[in-house]
């Protein structure tokens, strides 16, 4: 059954990109309402998790844009919950965390869903060029953020 | 190229935490839910609003139908203009009614000639007897007699996720998604005496227990939980969860209890497995157990909870009730096995969703 092959990872992009378990939640039920509502129009041919993922971040992304003008301020993007890899690489997790949206999901989906620059482009609408640069500026702060903290 | 960094991402990424239980139960409904016949684009808040509107003046008029003239006018159905999901519906030989919701459209059929297809309601349940039908439209539990001698429609609060009527047809236990939680009610079988039961429950239909006094559900903690309406109390049974079934025996106290990997009788396992269907079978426990590419396999169980028969049946196992194994093929949903008089309830179109199947 769809739901049960992709509901963990679809979750898991969530909880990625927004860092909190109860928008994962919303965002990745969200997903899926909408993906199953719109399954008539899904080719078949093409396979369902890209299409899906591309979906729950493009929901991800509205609800945290909508939340930041609510706020009219950054949003608290730190996890609400140490999860258990943090103590492994927590100063990684800092570092993601204090990217900017933008870059943090196309990290996200880089590394964590296993998305190419392409389909994340195709997932963003966004050019590649555009995509391609965000993930290198954020690579480029990323190793920053860790040589500051190494520094300290 | 992969450097240090990026191996780094990919190991931390991959360890993300794991969603519970709960979130997916939920996902999961409000996915199925989502499961229609005609997928309705979204273009915006200007169609959002329209069709909002649409289904207020829908609802509106069904009310007023129910309200005004005490019956259901198909008409309803009519309006919406679905696109009809089953083919006539059969009323096995001997029961008093069947009600099945597919594709999110319900189809009765009473063995007093009463005959409803293709309203849309987001829960069904026959009342003992099937004299009475209660389903979940808009925001409302309504109760629809098929005769046209009495109707209720009651604001739910927000949609009626599952029903349960009593034995007794007093009292309706119902589920409500009610902003970000799932609320347990029961109310009176005329609509009226409506209080809420527990405010954090699964969305899990609740099932009555023989003698109409007690119900089981499903807590927000994921365990079984059964409430005594003379005490008003509630109590946890077992530690079994996320419980994803619950039945009662029809004529006793015994409780058959699912997980999604394990059956349970009371608070003793009986079986493991991946759960499709629990109930009862001619008056013993039974469970449909999936079997991967081969056959679903139904077992039964003494009152000791040790197996007493098994057989394969087709398909996918969507209810074990009234003495029937109701299954869902590609396009049939059938009912039968116990005496090898199998015969076909309804046809549905492949890719279709059978929501649920109910014989009274």
């Amino acid at each position: 059954m769809l739901f049960r092959r992709y509901w963990r990872d679809a979750w898991r992009a969530a909880f990625a990109i927004t860092g909190r378990r109860s928008l994962a939640d919303d965002v990745a039920a969200d997903g899926f309402e909408r993906a199953f509502a719109a399954l008539g129009r899904f080719d078949e041919r093409r396979p369902f998790g890209p299409w899906l993922h591309r979906i729950v971040a493009n929901r991800a992304l509205d609800l945290l844009r909508a939340e930041r003008r609510l706020s009219d301020e950054e949003l608290p993007d730190t996890p609400d919950s140490a999860p258990s890899h943090a103590a492994g690489d927590r100063s990684l997790l800092v570092a993601v965390a204090d990217l900017s949206l933008e870059r943090r999901i196309v990290v996200v989906l880089r590394y964590g869903v296993g998305m190419t620059p392409k389909q994340i482009a195709e997932a963003l609408d966004l050019p590649v060029g555009t995509v391609n640069s965000r993930l290198a500026r954020a690579l480029e702060q990323l190793r920053e953020s860790l040589e500051v903290e190494h520094v300290e | 190229m992969s450097s240090e960094l990026e191996r780094r991402l990919e190991a931390m990424l991959a360890e993300a935490p794991e969603p519970d239980p709960g979130a997916g139960e939920e996902a999961l409904h409000r996915a199925v839910r989502a499961l229609r016949p005609v997928a309705t684009p979204r273009r915006g808040l200007r169609t959002a609003a329209l069709v909002f509107a649409a289904a207020v003046v829908l609802l509106v008029i069904a009310a007023g139908s129910l309200a005004a003239a005490g019956a259901l006018h198909v008409s309803f159905g009519a309006k919406a203009k679905p696109r009809p999901a089953t083919t006539q519906l059969v009323l096995p030989q001997g029961a008093n009614g069947i009600a099945a919701v597919v594709d999110g459209r319900l189809s009765v059929v009473t063995s007093d000639g009463f005959r409803l297809q293709g309203l849309p309601v987001s829960a069904a349940a026959l009342s003992p007897h099937a004299l009475f039908v209660a389903a979940g439209i808009g925001n409302s539990l309504v109760a629809m007699a098929p005769d046209g001698r009495r109707a209720f429609s009651h604001p739910a609060g927000g949609r009626v996720v599952a029903i349960a009527w009593a034995p007794d047809g007093f009292r309706i236990a119902y589920v409500v998604h009610a902003g970000r939680r799932f609320v347990l009610r029961a109310i009176y079988g005329n609509g009226t005496h409506d209080v809420v039961v527990d405010r954090s429950v699964r969305p899990v239909r609740p099932s009555w227990r023989a003698d109409s006094l007690a119900f089981a559900y499903v807590g927000g903690g994921g365990k079984a939980v059964v409430y005594d309406l003379r005490h008003e109390k509630h109590g946890v049974l077992g530690s079994a969860a996320p419980v994803t079934g619950l039945a009662f025996a029809p004529v006793s106290e015994a409780l058959v209890v699912a997980t999604p990997g394990s059956v349970f009788l009371g608070k003793k396992k009986v079986a493991t497995g991946e759960v499709e269907a629990i109930g009862w079978f001619h008056g013993r426990p039974a469970a449909a157990l999936e079997r991967g590419v081969t056959f679903p396999l139904v077992r039964t169980f003494g009152s000791n909870g040790r197996p007493s028969e098994a057989f394969s049946v087709p398909g996918r196992v969507v209810g074990l009730t009234g003495g029937l194994v109701v299954t869902w093929t590609q396009d049939k949903v059938l009912a039968g096995w116990r005496t090898k008089s199998v015969s076909t309830l309804l046809k549905v179109r492949p890719a279709t969703s059978v929501d649920d199947v109910a014989i009274g």
